[in-house]
């Protein structure tokens, strides 16, 4: 027989996710669709189940002394769309992620813990090199998003350990966001590119660019951005076609039910293409 | 009949609005065991005999073995078994049943099921025909004097009906007869396929019509072959049985719209003036035939559209391949047809170096004109009208000449398209054999039956009304329940746009009657027989003479822009003129309008299933994408006043004409759009990539 645990408090769930492996359940919208068996049964779950989503404690969106953004765990799409606090680009990214219905249940960490490569949310965090704050009895980690998801649905957590926050730096950039999914809505990413830059004196200060859906996890590449700081505007607009080169062998989509390794790779490079002639 | 130029609240509104309705998975019956199929995991094998687990009490395996009479799913060709013997012909076909009191545990036992095959070579290609057809008209030998020819080829995908309630069926034993309450489109198809395997009387067997979420053809006949295989297994388990499919199981097993493969030529003489056209139509049709030959009559019969031509050469053939059976889905086969014609003629006329509407115009057929199959097109043809209408409320003139000189990505089409009302040829008089009853009681309370299942789209509340009117009571007078074949005579089943020229046509006539005879304070009954236009005369073996009662006429424009960074598409306009005869209900009328033409849109740009190695790679919703309200911008129809006078109320067919022309419409917007030909459809992203990638 699995259990099931409802904890109030962040002490009791540590310590029965110390006690015992177990399911982390969230808004459930990925685990109820990956353990359905069929109308009418019991989904199938093989381990116990933790519910957080009595954590009060867990409850907030705030920002902290160093102007960084913290989202508890518990935080669904529908709140982080109505609070003031969170960055348009984050918002703008929520608002295409699954049906309103949807995004009354899902949370932003359980976007992280699925690390599907079609993960939406996670170009933004890996764009504002945002954090997870992991928890466990024996005390908290921080690591980033980016190094957190290794592969496809695979996370660098111990089985004690619960994600309990996010922390988002502040990030003030000039952003490009397109998700391509097979139609307007309710729509799984095909591909997907987020940029975001920052010019002062006509020079680059900052360039950041993130692909979804490309690879087993998002796809960013630090060397290249950095290799472009300092640039003129004017020198970074005539290298466009070296920089989309630069890329080519990061983008390793694959061909499946819904679309292919060639489309996903054009259209990866056309968004990249269209991103940078914004850069002005 | 003023009455009817006004719409009314549908009967079901309320009940639905509410989740009020029962449909067949909230019939609650808490004996009822599962039943869960064990399927061929091979697409083409000989089946040496079939491994099953020990059961545990109270688990039954169901097979071939246990067939009562016959082994055939009473569908037109009754070529597919109840359950396969010997031999698998597709991946998904059932070899057997589980049955037991618990769905989990069937489900399990039925993973444990493993057929014992010898792999044969299966064939996925179009290339075994097992139903040919052909018919001429005119004088074909002058072919052979064109000064030019013009040929292309067209191919269109499969495409899921996608109903809101995937298929279910509950059966029970009560007073000694088998009753069915499931998720369907024809209560007595589903009778037939009962008393047909297990070779019992006619009143042996009830089928009664729950609420019913959608059908789109997928539930004319998949549901026979549930029942056949439950009704198999009643006799032997002796308890309530249900069979309910999740979404993934019906999108994966269940019959789904025929791919087709159109080729047409067209012989000019040497003033470009066309002498014939030649046209070869090809649709797959999986393993078993089913209804196939009747899609392919269907296709073909379309198959010039709205054109007369004097010499015409028309052929197709229903391929068999190792892959779930086609079946039917609104338009039975003329979508695939009009669809390839219609971006034909526009081709023909870049080749010709002549104005598209030009040359469309110059061969768009009039009444009086002789169809393809050497019929007549007797009654009044609006479709000029129709067309000017939709061009106004497009603004196309304008939109086609812009769009055409700047790259802006952005294109208009058009197309105009028709289809045939009812079964093909004499099959109403001949097969089908409509007979409606209709009853009063002592205070003139009004019941009458009739078998068509109301799956949403509205003939409830609009048959309710054609008798009610008829009979100048008010509608609470009228009784009109859900099929029940203890109650009701067939009057055919809820296919083929027919429901409300045919059987509506027949509804008032026995109306009109009852009027006639009526005497108040008396029980009264009549049971009214169709009878059909004497003028009707049809050969199905020779494809001769008029070949439907009457003809639906529709135009359709979409306006669509492509974002060159994405080749994704956004439908920017639509705009629609249809003439259905009379509308007896606007809005019901318009609520297909919008659904036929989103449907047809999913088609032609959206909803892509491949097979692969016989095996569906589109498996769940989220795979398988149809169009959200996001995808779609707000449509406007018209309609012109065109009454029909054998339909009831001058009405003719709506439900499949809204979603015939919406493929070629989009085709002929998205080639203006991207400067390129289509030829196949779903046009998706990645094949408008292929297509950019290449000059024309
Ligand atoms: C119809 C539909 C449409 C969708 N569309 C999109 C879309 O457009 N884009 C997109 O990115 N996603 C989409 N999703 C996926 C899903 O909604 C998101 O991934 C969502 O963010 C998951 O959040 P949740 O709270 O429901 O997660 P859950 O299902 O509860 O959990 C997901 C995973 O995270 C783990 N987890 C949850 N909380 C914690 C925690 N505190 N600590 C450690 N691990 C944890 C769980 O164990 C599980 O492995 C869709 C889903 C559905 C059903």
């Amino acid at each position: 027989m699995i259990q099931h645990f409802v904890p109030t408090t962040l002490k009791e769930a540590l310590k029965i996710l110390d006690e015992r492996d177990c399911y982390i359940f969230a808004g459930g919208t990925d685990l109820m669709v990956q353990k359905h068996r069929g109308s009418g049964l019991l989904p199938n779950f093989d381990k116990d189940i933790l519910y957080v989503m009595n954590i009060k404690e867990l409850d907030y969106i705030k920002t902290d002394a160093e102007g960084n953004l913290r989202i508890g765990a518990m935080n669904r799409y529908c709140e982080l769309i109505n609070s003031s606090l969170v960055p348009d680009i984050f918002k703008t990214v929520f608002k295409e992620i699954a049906s309103p219905n949807i995004r009354n249940m899902a949370t932003l960490v359980g976007n992280i813990g699925n690390a599907s490569p079609a993960g939406d949310s996670l170009l933004p965090l890996n764009l504002f090199n945002a954090r997870v704050v992991l928890s466990s009895v024996n005390g908290n980690r921080e690591v980033l998003v980016e190094d957190f998801i290794q592969g496809v649905r695979k996370i660098d957590r111990q089985k004690n350990e619960l994600i309990t926050e996010v922390i988002v730096p502040k990030c003030d950039l000039n952003f490009y966001y397109r998700k391509i999914g097979s139609r307007k809505a309710e729509t799984i990413t095909k591909v997907s590119l987020m940029g975001g830059y920052k010019i002062e004196g006509g020079k680059i200060k900052d360039l950041r660019i993130v692909f979804g859906s490309i690879s087993t996890k998002v796809v960013r590449n630090h060397f290249i951005e950095e290799k472009y700081q300092g640039k003129s505007v004017n020198e970074l607009r005539a290298r466009i076609d070296d920089i989309i080169n630069e890329y080519d062998h990061e983008l390793k989509p694959i061909t499946d039910q819904r679309s292919t390794m060639e489309y996903r790779k054009k259209v990866a490079k056309n968004l990249l293409r269209d991103f940078l002639k914004q850069v002005k | 009949m003023k009455k009817f130029d006004t719409s009314v609240k549908k009967v079901d509104n309320e009940e639905k609005m509410a989740g009020l309705a029962i449909f067949t998975c909230d019939i609650r019956m808490d004996d009822a065991y599962f039943a869960v199929q064990v399927r061929s995991e091979k697409a083409h094998a000989k089946l040496k005999g079939i491994y099953v687990p020990k059961l545990p009490k109270d688990y039954y395996f169901i097979s071939a073995k246990d067939i009562v009479k016959e082994n055939v799913v009473n569908i037109i060709a009754s070529d597919w078994p109840v359950f396969a013997d010997k031999k698998v012909n597709y991946i998904g076909e059932a070899m057997g049943l589980i049955v037991g009191p618990d769905k989990g545990m069937c489900l399990y036992l039925a993973s444990l099921c493993k057929g014992e095959y010898e792999e044969l070579e299966p064939v996925f290609e179009m290339k075994n025909s097992y139903v040919h057809k052909e018919f001429t008209k005119g004088d074909v030998s002058k072919f052979k004097n064109a000064k030019k020819v013009f040929t292309e080829e067209f191919t269109t995908g499969y495409q899921e009906q996608v109903y809101l309630e995937p298929q279910a069926m509950l059966m029970y034993m009560e007073n000694n007869q088998i009753v069915v309450k499931a998720s369907m489109q024809c209560p007595f198809y589903i009778h037939k396929a009962i008393v047909r395997t297990l070779g019992c009387k006619e009143s042996d067997v009830r089928v009664i019509q729950p609420a019913v979420g959608g059908a789109f053809g997928g539930k004319e006949h998949y549901p026979s072959l549930m029942a056949a295989q439950l009704a198999t297994a009643i006799v032997k388990v002796k308890k309530p049985i249900k069979m309910f499919f999740d979404r993934k199981e019906d999108i994966t097993y269940t019959t789904k719209r025929h791919p087709s493969k159109t080729k047409i030529s067209a012989y000019m003489d040497a003033k470009n003036n066309i002498i014939g056209v030649k046209i070869h139509v090809g649709i797959d049709g999986g393993a078993y035939i089913g209804c196939s030959m009747v899609v392919l009559s269907r296709a073909l019969i379309a198959a010039t559209d709205v054109y007369t031509f004097e010499n015409v050469d028309i052929s197709g053939d229903a391929y068999c391949t190792n892959k779930v059976p086609s079946a039917a889905f609104r338009g039975f086969g003329s979508p695939q047809s009009i669809f390839a014609f219609e971006l034909f003629i526009n081709h023909l006329a870049d080749y010709l170096k002549v104005d598209r509407m030009q040359l469309r115009m110059k061969y768009l057929v009039k009444q009086g004109d002789v169809t393809s199959t050497s019929g007549l097109f007797r009654d009044p043809i609006v479709l000029k009208e129709l067309a000017d209408k939709a061009m106004e409320m497009s603004d196309y003139k304008h939109k086609v000449k812009l769009y055409a000189k700047d790259k802006s990505f952005r294109g208009i089409g058009l197309s105009m398209f028709l289809h045939g009302c009812g079964f093909t040829g004499s099959g109403e008089s001949d097969l089908i054999k409509a007979q409606l009853r209709i009853k009063k009681d002592k205070n003139g309370i009004v019941t009458f039956y009739t078998s068509q299942v109301d799956f949403g789209q509205g003939n409830r509340t609009t048959l309710k009304r054609i008798v009610s009117d008829t009979l100048e009571i008010p509608e609470d007078q009228v009784i009109y329940d859900a099929p029940d074949t203890n109650e009701t005579l067939s009057t055919g089943p809820t296919a083929a746009s027919r429901t409300i020229i045919i059987v509506g046509g027949l509804a008032a006539k026995a109306a009109a009657h009852l009027k006639q005879i009526w005497k108040d304070g008396e029980e009264q009954e009549i049971i009214e027989p169709y009878v059909g236009p004497s003028y009707i005369k049809w050969d199905e073996a020779k494809m001769q003479g008029d070949a439907y009662p009457g003809y639906a006429w529709g135009v359709n424009v979409v306006e669509v822009s492509v974002d060159p960074i994405t080749y994704e598409v956004k439908i920017e306009g639509c705009w629609s003129t249809y003439d259905v005869g009379h509308a007896i209900d606007e809005r019901i009328l318009m609520g297909q309008a919008d659904g036929g033409l989103a449907q047809a849109l999913g088609w032609a740009y959206l909803e892509k299933e491949v097979a692969e190695n016989g095996m569906f790679k589109q498996k769940t919703l989220a795979d398988y994408s149809i169009p959200t309200t996001m995808d779609l911008p707000n449509m406007e129809t018209e309609l012109i006043d065109n009454p029909f006078k054998y339909g009831a109320f001058g009405a003719k067919g709506a439900g499949e004409l809204t979603f015939v022309g919406g493929a070629p419409a989009f085709a002929l917007a998205l080639e203006q759009a991207i400067g390129r030909k289509v030829h196949d459809i779903p046009a998706t992203p990645e094949y408008i990539m292929e297509l950019l990638n290449h000059e024309n």
